[in-house]
């Protein structure tokens, strides 16, 4: 049994909720103590949009404000739903969930089509190149399970998929109040012969890193004069006893003579791995290091253009102001030198003009660092080519970035 | 790597590594409960040949259950590990505070008080907790790296952007952090993972004997912390603990799960959540968790 990480984007009235309570649901992954407190005096069923929403304000206003996190399972794999707010001003918490998931379900109201929140949240999967994405039409009851209104949103949001490099798209109508193509087909819907979502969401493919580049990141190193522990995830490709290897960005260089991976010691341990390793000579690493053998090295430069979400809501970016700046676990400072350009999450223009980056705005920038930070292009190897910007008066994660080019 | 408890210890080791990476001076918090006990587990591995660069706090609420405490010092003197045990009945003496009173105290609220002075006096930048996000809907909402403001509480509405696995744990000025290395783990995978890696636990998990006054509906242990009234129902019944709390706020449930095996198909087969089923101090209002977390509480 594997992991599929997802994340459910909606707009406020859209039934986000009452689509992960039904799944929750039907699949029999809530206990009885729990579909009795969502019971409500008037309703005949449960209501399950109130499984979600965990905070006093957001079950007294009705709206999701931050991520949640749920969970079930079936005979297929485990599912971590990321529950994110609809909202255009909790942008950044949509942002944050669906920056660790597989799949995005982007949910539209039949009734009203494609909206500037559908336009905003499909901006976030391109960004973050979430691998999977699904269009659940839903409350199709409400449109007489309209096939030409489907079809109609469906064509549209081709577009918008086109525009911003989305990978291939599935769209299902759903009644998630109906549970009508949620984790059984629909009676009312004979026309859709594709699969139900829950059917989509056990056959959908995890992301995976599928770079051969090799790529160690050092969290933590310990030890004395004699022996050295460098304690670092495999990010991508492999690493074997013996390999030659360069550590950067110092690019010295020398070869692991012991390696572990999960207490256990290995002759080669692949993406995903937690290792443990030592290098000949006792040499010494530190946090913040990244580990490479000598082919298809990474970049090492002080200068990128990366797609920046502003992620502040107390201030706007600020030009040459220092940022410090991470990519796995080293961190550099930093200065934003340039905005090339904005993306108006409404009509998905790239525009400029000379107000702030507010919180919540996606751009292209330019980033020069004080040292030279160890890197590869996010559309290479993605756990490399990402990092986040964190304020130096605050401490504040600040912005998140996906490296576009080096200078 | 593609199987679920493969990926969660994973994910829960890497966490493990950054706490290390990125604090000065972290302590993981043990209750003696199931959770913590796969936390120890996990923080050995992720370390290994070396100790964990933390030690061990306990705080000791006086109303432990004895097999827990016993299970404590055998776990903590095996591994090696260094341990503090910060004691609430010293906090109510100290700062004069009113300890719980009633039918079943409860010194939840009275433990914060604890665990802040704790985090005070030794100058801990970051406590490392087994909070899951299936447990309860206001820590279903938690980031993995949880600041806590200088009062030690959680700002719910105001929570730092958390990234893909880039946790920030950079601190202002009595700020500090509850991390939380097996967020993403169900009980079920709690379990599973303690098959697979054969972990010790308390013998409270398991089938045993006990006195227990029924008290609306659930089953209390007979102890010297709680107040029997002549009118109460007192019962012998073969019972498991599903959480291990307090004794004067957690639940037995009638069981005769005896093996690790028997537990899990038991919990296959539960209607009811875990803490629905074993926790008394949840059931006073909806919001109590968030209202703890608000007050310092883990």
């Amino acid at each position: 049994m594997d992991i599929l990480r997802f994340i459910t984007a909606g707009n406020v009235d859209d039934g986000k909720s009452t689509l992960i309570g039904r799944l929750l649901y039907d699949t029999k992954n809530i206990e009885a103590d729990i579909l009795k407190s969502v019971h409500t005096a008037n309703s005949t069923g449960p209501n399950l949009a109130h499984i979600t929403d965990g905070l006093r304000s957001e079950r007294q206003q009705g709206i999701t404000i931050d991520v949640a996190y749920k969970y079930f399972t079936t005979a297929k794999r485990k599912f971590i739903i990321t529950d994110a707010p609809g909202h255009f001003q909790y942008t950044k918490n949509l942002v944050t969930g669906a920056s660790n998931t597989d799949l995005i379900i982007i949910l539209i109201d039949a009734r009203n089509g494609i909206t500037d929140q559908t336009r905003r949240h499909s901006q976030v999967a391109s960004f973050l190149r979430i691998p999977n994405v699904i269009v659940a039409v839903n409350k199709m009851d409400s449109v007489n399970y309209s096939k030409a209104i489907f079809n109609s949103i469906k064509s549209e949001f081709h577009t918008i998929a086109a525009s911003l490099n989305l990978p291939p798209v599935q769209f299902i109508p759903i009644s998630a109040l109906y549970g009508e193509n949620v984790t059984t087909g629909s009676e009312n819907m004979r026309w859709f012969t594709g699969k139900h979502l829950l059917a989509e969401l056990e056959a959908a493919i995890p992301a995976h890193v599928d770079s051969k580049k090799n790529r160690c990141t050092i969290q933590y190193s310990s030890g004395g004069a004699n022996e050295h522990f460098a304690f670092g995830k495999i990010i991508s490709g492999s690493f074997s006893i013996n390999d030659e290897v360069i550590i950067w960005p110092t690019q010295s260089r020398s070869r692991i003579t012991k390696l572990t991976a999960n207490c256990n010691e290995v002759s080669k341990a692949i993406a995903g791995d937690n290792i443990t390793f030592y290098l000949a000579e006792n040499q010494k690493v530190k946090r913040g290091d990244l580990i490479s053998t000598g082919l298809e090295t990474p970049k090492c430069s002080i200068a990128i253009t990366a797609n920046l979400c502003w992620l502040d809501d107390t201030a706007p970016l600020r030009l040459n102001h220092n940022y410090i700046l991470r990519v796995n676990a080293s961190e550099v400072q930093c200065t934003i030198t340039e905005v090339i350009y904005k993306i108006d999450v409404k009509s998905l223009e790239k525009y400029n003009d000379a107000l702030d980056v507010e919180v919540n705005t996606f751009a292209l920038v330019k980033i020069e660092t004080e040292s030279p930070i160890t890197f590869d292009l996010f559309s290479d190897v993605p756990n490399n080519g990402r990092g986040i910007l964190i304020d130096l008066t605050s401490n504040n994660t600040c912005g998140a970035f996906t490296i576009e080019s080096s200078k | 790597m593609t199987d679920h408890l493969e990926l969660l210890e994973a994910e829960a080791v890497y966490i493990f590594r950054e706490i290390a990476g990125q604090f000065k001076n972290p302590v993981l918090l043990f209750s003696g409960g199931k959770d913590s006990t796969v936390l120890v587990h996990l923080a050995l591995k992720a370390f290994a040949p070396l100790l964990p660069p933390f030690r061990i706090m306990h705080i000791d609420t006086g109303h432990n259950f004895p097999e827990a405490l016993e299970f404590r010092d055998k776990l903590v003197a095996r591994a090696g590990l260094q341990l503090i045990v910060r004691k609430v009945e010293e906090t109510i003496k100290t700062k004069n505070l009113d300890d719980a009173t009633g039918k079943l105290p409860s010194r939840n609220f009275l433990q914060s008080h604890t665990l802040l002075d704790a985090i005070a006096e030794f100058g801990f930048d970051v406590c490392i907790g087994g909070g899951r996000r299936d447990e309860e809907k206001a820590r279903a909402k938690e980031r993995i790296f949880s600041i806590r403001d200088i009062g030690g509480a959680w700002q719910p509405y105001n929570q730092r952007p958390e990234l893909w696995d880039l946790y920030n744990g950079r601190l202002n000025e009595g700020e500090n952090v509850r991390a939380f290395p097996i967020s993403n783990w169900s009980e079920l995978d709690v379990w599973n993972y303690i098959r697979r890696e054969n972990i010790e636990l308390p013998s409270l998990y398991f089938s045993h004997e006990r006195q227990c006054l029924v008290y609306q509906g659930k089953l209390i242990a007979l102890s010297d912390y709680i107040m029997i009234d002549p009118t109460d129902v007192i019962v012998t019944k073969n019972v498991r603990y599903r959480t291990v709390g307090d004794m004067t706020c957690t639940a037995a449930v009638e069981s005769d799960a005896a093996t690790i095996d028997e537990v899990i198909t038991e919990i296959k087969n539960s209607l009811v959540s875990e803490r629905g089923e074993t926790r008394i101090d949840d059931r006073f209002s909806d919001a109590a968790m968030e209202d703890r977390k608000l007050k310092g509480y883990f």
